[in-house]
């Protein structure tokens, strides 16, 4: 599911979905990852609170233990992480551009007029590709809309942009990097058969989709998770009811110094919960005396 | 009254600042150091400099607008080349212009240039117009020169023996550092020294380790010979000071047997670090197995991303250790 924006909001209705789907069961332990890890880690009462490309190689070794490569692209970021007897070797995410991740498919998609499930199949039904500038998003749809104007059919646009979207990818992320086989494709664009293909074309080599390729973070975190808990501890975690609890995050500037940190805060019920986001800890050492955010 | 001299805490601040001290406390002049870098320094910076400039520029302009209005002089030498034979940043020998033209209102700017790339004793000649700003006595200025060249050799000498000055200390960090066997992981901090002690800019990147348990080194921490020793095994000879020092004392920690990664921290759009960031990082790829990452700061980089990689680069570290053992 998406977050839309609404992380709180999200994790509720997950939580709902899952209370719903399992039924009366004993939860033995829980994590958390992605971007919103610290946040989604209050609410629920995780065990561990763990970053995406530790969550994502974990998941993938579990599926396919002799992997070599991932490459990850999700909505807001991508990565690639490269392994080596079996270890994470080398990682890397994309800065600030947002070229090579799935904001950029969706935006244009959805500027062609094409759902984004359907993006990948008019992508295969080219057989002359448009050179599309992959660099920036936004020179990208611009170089796009010309072409339209010269009169070039969409499919060939589509595969156009997914060999921009992976040239982009492998020039900013994979430079210098060795990408051996096996080769992971994780993360929700991989949904995108456009996008494998381009992989697949570009690399010279064959690209494997995992069974869990949308979750495979949260797989990761689940893993863990149980690796920590089998340790026999008790759980954090709060059960499915304090989830579906009311919670409500505001941020506000703090006025301590002139570093004005925007300090987000976490309340329940006009209870709070948590804050972090400032750069001294004034604020979020305060609570139950530890830092919710790894610093 | 003595006079002021406004000195920005910025860029030469983390490399001459107690060159600078001593030689103008001397001279009875009092010295008026901008704080440490705030949101607000980094706006005013932002807001004046020019946009092309690199981050590290741009908050220096910030600190002067910080003490411009307080002080009698600014002192913002021209800064040409700091050791013989080698150049460094060509922002820091237009920095005088670049302030002159971009903020106004400035007090006197004492702007003399210092260029060690022909002859170290140029120094002193620039010592000497430096110091006719507070005295005609020659002999006061030679002993003040004399003075400060001294403590600043001292500070150097302790900082390569592991102890981090006062006037740069990042955090809480006091004890004295240096590659420990017992320490959990040794983790080798390599960038420009403005980058590396400046905990706004670095988004505290040195608590975020340390609350890890990792021990840091840096380039100043490693012994000027050394640096020396192996930077002339390169088959060309790098004309920059920094990246002398950047990729000697990268090459000599790399053979120390307890390193555990190397974080290489570059401002975005620094022309030098591109070239040494790309050196140091071939060096570690075909000489070693070490984990290495590069994080690049800016203005708009947010601090979520810097602990995603943090915590995958210490749990990259960690995974490889035990799995060593």
């Amino acid at each position: 599911m998406r977050t839309g924006g609404q992380p709180i909001e999200a994790l509720r209705k997950g939580m709902e979905y899952l209370a719903g789907q399992l039924g009366n069961i004993e939860i033995r332990g829980a994590g958390t990852t992605g971007s919103g890890r610290q946040l989604a880690s209050v609410i629920i009462g995780a065990d561990i609170v763990k970053n995406e490309i530790t969550a994502h190689a974990v998941a993938a070794q579990n599926l396919v233990p002799e992997v070599k490569t991932i490459l990850e692209i999700g909505g807001q970021d991508s990565k690639i992480i490269i392994l080596k007897n079996g270890v994470v070797y080398d990682f890397a995410m994309n800065t600030v551009c947002a070229a090579g991740t799935g904001s950029f498919l969706d935006r244009q998609a959805s500027r062609l007029n094409i759902p984004i499930e359907e993006f990948g199949s008019y992508a295969l039904r080219s057989d002359s590709p448009v050179r599309i500038a992959g660099r920036c998003a936004v020179f990208a749809e611009s170089d796009m809309i010309h072409k339209q104007q010269m009169g070039h059919r969409v499919d060939d646009i589509v595969r156009g942009l997914c060999q921009a979207l992976v040239r982009n990818y492998l020039n900013n992320l994979a430079k210098g990097k060795l990408i051996a086989e096996p080769i992971l494709f994780q993360g929700g664009v991989a949904a995108n058969v456009g996008i494998t293909a381009a992989f697949e074309e570009a690399l010279g080599k064959k690209v494997i989709i995992p069974e869990y390729y949308d979750v495979m973070g949260a797989y990761g975190a689940a893993l863990i998770a149980k690796r920590k808990m089998e340790k026999s501890i008790d759980t954090n975690f709060k059960g499915f009811d304090a989830c579906l609890r009311d919670y409500s995050a505001r941020s506000r500037e703090c006025s301590g110094c002139s570093n004005v940190c925007e300090v987000i805060e976490l309340f329940s019920n006009d209870e709070l919960l948590a804050s972090w986001g400032d750069r001294c800890g004034k604020w979020s050492s305060r609570l139950e005396g530890r830092p919710l955010v790894a610093r | 009254m003595p006079a002021k001299v406004g000195i920005p805490r910025s860029l030469s601040y983390y490399q001459l600042f107690p060159l600078w001290k001593t030689f103008f406390e001397e001279m009875g002049a009092e010295l008026v150091v901008s704080g440490p870098t705030t949101k607000k320094i980094l706006d005013d910076g932002v807001k004046c400099c020019v946009d092309e400039a690199c981050l590290p520029v741009k908050l220096f302009h910030g600190h002067v607008a910080d003490i411009k209005d307080r002080v009698d002089y600014l002192f913002i030498p021209r800064l040409t080349s700091i050791s013989k034979g080698e150049y460094i940043c060509p922002k820091f020998g237009g920095l005088p212009d670049m302030v002159r033209t971009s903020l106004h209102g400035l007090p006197e700017i004492i702007s003399t240039e210092i260029n060690l790339r022909k002859n170290k004793r140029n120094s002193l000649k620039a010592a000497m117009e430096i110091g006719h700003y507070f005295t005609d006595k020659d002999s006061q200025i030679k002993s003040a020169y004399k003075k400060a060249v001294g403590c600043y050799n001292l500070v150097k000498d302790n900082f390569e023996k592991g102890y981090i000055p006062d006037f740069i200390r990042p955090g809480k960090t006091a004890e004295t550092k240096s590659l420990e066997k017992d320490r959990n992981l040794n983790i080798a901090l390599v960038g420009h020294t403005y980058n590396i002690y400046d905990s706004f800019v670095n988004m505290n990147i040195w608590r975020k380790l340390e609350n890890k348990n990792a021990n840091i080194i840096t380039i100043e921490m490693v012994d000027e010979k050394a640096i020396n020793r192996n930077a002339r095994q390169l088959p060309k000879k790098i004309f920059w000071n920094y990246g002398r020092k950047a990729v000697g004392s990268a090459m000599h920690l790399l053979n120390e047997k307890n390193l555990d990664g190397v974080i290489y921290v570059m401002s975005f759009g620094c022309g030098i670090d591109s070239f040494v960031c790309d050196l140091v990082e071939r060096r570690i790829r075909r000489t070693t197995d070490l984990p290495f990452i590069v994080i690049t700061l800016d203005e708009h980089s947010g601090e979520a991303g810097l602990d995603t990689r943090l915590e995958a680069f210490i749990d990259m570290v960690r995974w490889r250790c035990t799995d060593k053992k």
